[in-house]
């Protein structure tokens, strides 16, 4: 066979494209490092150390996968476990010790990944069931670890009990300029924790207690909605997960992805419009009363909405099925975000979406040019 | 076929959750700990044996059309018996399987075997089976249940084994119920390569 042939015989598909498996994941990992030096420059070497552990355990596990089931061991090296890797450590919080995102990495590529086979073939995120394996192996690790930021530069302890950094943050909220510690949308989920007290409070009949408990409530969310708070929101001045602190340097990976044509804009698009709609609608303390901009630039949404909705394998190939894609999945992150168990729902809600992601697919496959709808 | 032959074919030839995926939901439910998967083996096992003799010893006086509620009402007979038995002289262990012990009623290895070996063979076959596939049960629940303790607590039939450091912080999903899914896959898995290698399939 290694004679060259005079005509090519080939089965379609027949039209190539210069974009590769490679050069796609090339550019999504140049588009997060902007990311990367925003979590080194406010949590500190140790961040950097977390990612870079990550990103080497996810392409070591591939390797070792693909040789244990004897297949090319040359896709591990196409960049997808890279991006996987940085991706579940842009996922935790930056005070996990460092064996978390280790863990959370094998699992990601071995469970999540290679035994589905490989890239392409996996059903979910394989980064996000990574964090989601940790969620539910070590709640405590996965919920503690916020950091400060800017802390590791001035000195400060950061090394606290939640709870207690969440008390002491809506006592001097109000005026503060800085959020630091737990993340805002922990603050916010305690404020609707107040209404709730506020209310059984009422109940009760003790009426000053509720209206304190109220008044603090009202003053912290006002808190959280200040240009002071969006203005560190959008640097990156907050605590948060490693990854999802810099709206601005992750917007400016996305535009780059956006200009070499890797992204795709419906999915993120809409995405984060139903975040903002629905953080609108019912994202306050009622309804048509939440705020948008401070529910798009908390949390995880901005990292999410660009890097993992946007996941080529596990989400819809139809452009009608993206934008529904991009809804459900902010209206699940609200809802968990306004009624759930935990402050942020990110990472559920593109993970459900993720299992339904067949389904949009045949629920909008367009119509072939010709064809003539059956009566029956 | 031979009475060593009936007796084995439950453990591993035909092992009811690994070669035939019977008896999903117990088996999921309760391998929390290796205490508990033995307490519903040692349930499972006595419906089963017991069932498997009264059905093959009335195979020819049970019309066929009835059979089925026949079967229910000889099994929920021996159920209620553990049921009361346990609870009396087992409260703890009773406790912790919960509505499960209920359940076996409904167990569908029980009446799978009712309906597929016992309606059709003799009685010491039958009893045999029950043995056998009983055995099989609980060998695959403690396989199950080990895995699960060990990784999510750190601990085997209650003995610590890894130690206060890992048990502060341990894996917690295997004890959950996902972990149990992903574990029972692995196991799977692990049978189906085993098969492959022998004989190339079945």
């Amino acid at each position: 066979m290694a004679q060259t042939r005079r005509f090519e015989l080939a089965i379609s598909p027949h039209v190539g494209s210069p974009q590769t498996t490679r050069k796609i994941m090339f550019d999504v990992v140049i588009a997060l490092l902007p990311a990367l030096a925003a979590a080194t420059w406010f949590f500190g070497p140790g961040a950097l150390l977390l990612v870079a552990l990550s990103t080497a355990t996810a392409v070591g596990v591939e390797y070792i996968c693909l040789k244990f089931m004897k297949r090319p061991v040359s896709f591990a090296f196409d960049g997808s476990a890279v991006v996987t890797g940085i991706l579940l450590a842009y996922n935790v919080p930056p005070g996990v010790p460092w064996w978390l995102p280790v863990l959370g990495s094998a699992f990601a590529i071995a469970v999540g990944k290679q035994a589905f086979g490989g890239l392409g073939h996996n059903i979910v995120n394989p980064a996000l069931l990574g964090r989601a394996f940790l969620m539910a192996s070590f709640p405590i690790l996965m919920t503690a670890g916020w950091a400060a930021p800017e802390s590791w530069r001035t000195g400060e302890d950061c090394g606290w009990d939640t709870n207690a950094i969440v008390q002491e943050e809506l006592a001097i909220l109000p005026g503060a300029d800085a959020i630091s510690g737990a993340t805002p949308l922990n603050v916010l989920k305690q404020t609707f924790d107040l209404d709730e007290s506020s209310r059984t409070a009422l109940a009760e009949g003790e009426t000053e207690v509720a209206a304190e408990l109220e008044a603090r409530a009202v003053s912290t969310r006002s808190a959280l909605s200040s240009s002071g708070t969006y203005a560190n929101l959008f640097l990156g001045r907050r605590g948060g997960c490693i990854g999802e602190t810099s709206v601005l340097l992750l917007l400016i990976g996305a535009v780059y992805l956006f200009a070499r044509g890797v992204l795709e804009p419906r999915l993120p698009l809409s995405y984060l419009g139903a975040v903002a709609v629905f953080a609108w609608i019912f994202g306050g303390s009622g309804w048509f009363d939440g705020d948008p901009l401070f529910h798009v630039l908390a949390g995880g949404v901005v990292l999410g909405g660009f890097f993992m909705v946007s996941d080529m394998v596990t989400t819809p190939v139809t452009p009608k099925g993206r934008i529904i894609f991009g809804i459900g999945a902010g209206l699940i992150t609200m809802i968990i975000r306004r009624w759930g168990g935990y402050p942020e729902g990110c990472s559920y809600s593109i993970l459900l979406m993720n299992l339904v992601t067949p389904l949009i697919d045949r629920f909008t496959k367009p119509k072939v040019f010709g064809e003539v709808k059956s009566n029956g | 076929m031979s009475l060593a032959k009936d007796l084995s074919n439950g453990i591993y030839r035909e092992n009811p959750v690994f070669k035939l995926a019977l008896g999903m939901c117990p088996f999921l439910a309760v391998t929390t700990s290796v205490e508990n998967a033995l307490g519903m083996g040692a349930a499972a096992t006595f419906v089963l044996v017991c069932s498997n003799f009264l059905v093959s010893l009335f195979r020819n006086l049970i019309p066929s059309k009835v059979r089925i509620p026949c079967y229910i009402v000889i099994i929920a007979t021996f159920v209620t018996l553990v049921d009361m038995v346990m609870n009396a002289y087992l409260p703890d262990l009773h406790k912790s399987l919960g509505i499960f012990i209920p359940l076996i009623v409904v167990n569908c290895i029980i009446l799978g075997r009712a309906e597929g070996f016992a309606n059709r063979n003799p009685v010491l076959s039958s009893l045999a089976d029950g043995i056998g596939m009983g055995a099989g049960f609980t060998l695959a629940m403690v396989i199950l249940a080990s895995f699960r303790e060990l990784l999510g607590n750190g601990t085997w039939l209650n003995m610590s084994v890894l130690g206060q450091s890992y048990s502060s912080q341990p894996l917690l999903i295997a004890i959950l119920s996902p972990g149990a899914f992903i574990l029972l896959a692995f196991i799977l898995g692990f049978f189906n390569v085993l098969e492959n290698r022998k004989g190339g399939g079945r």
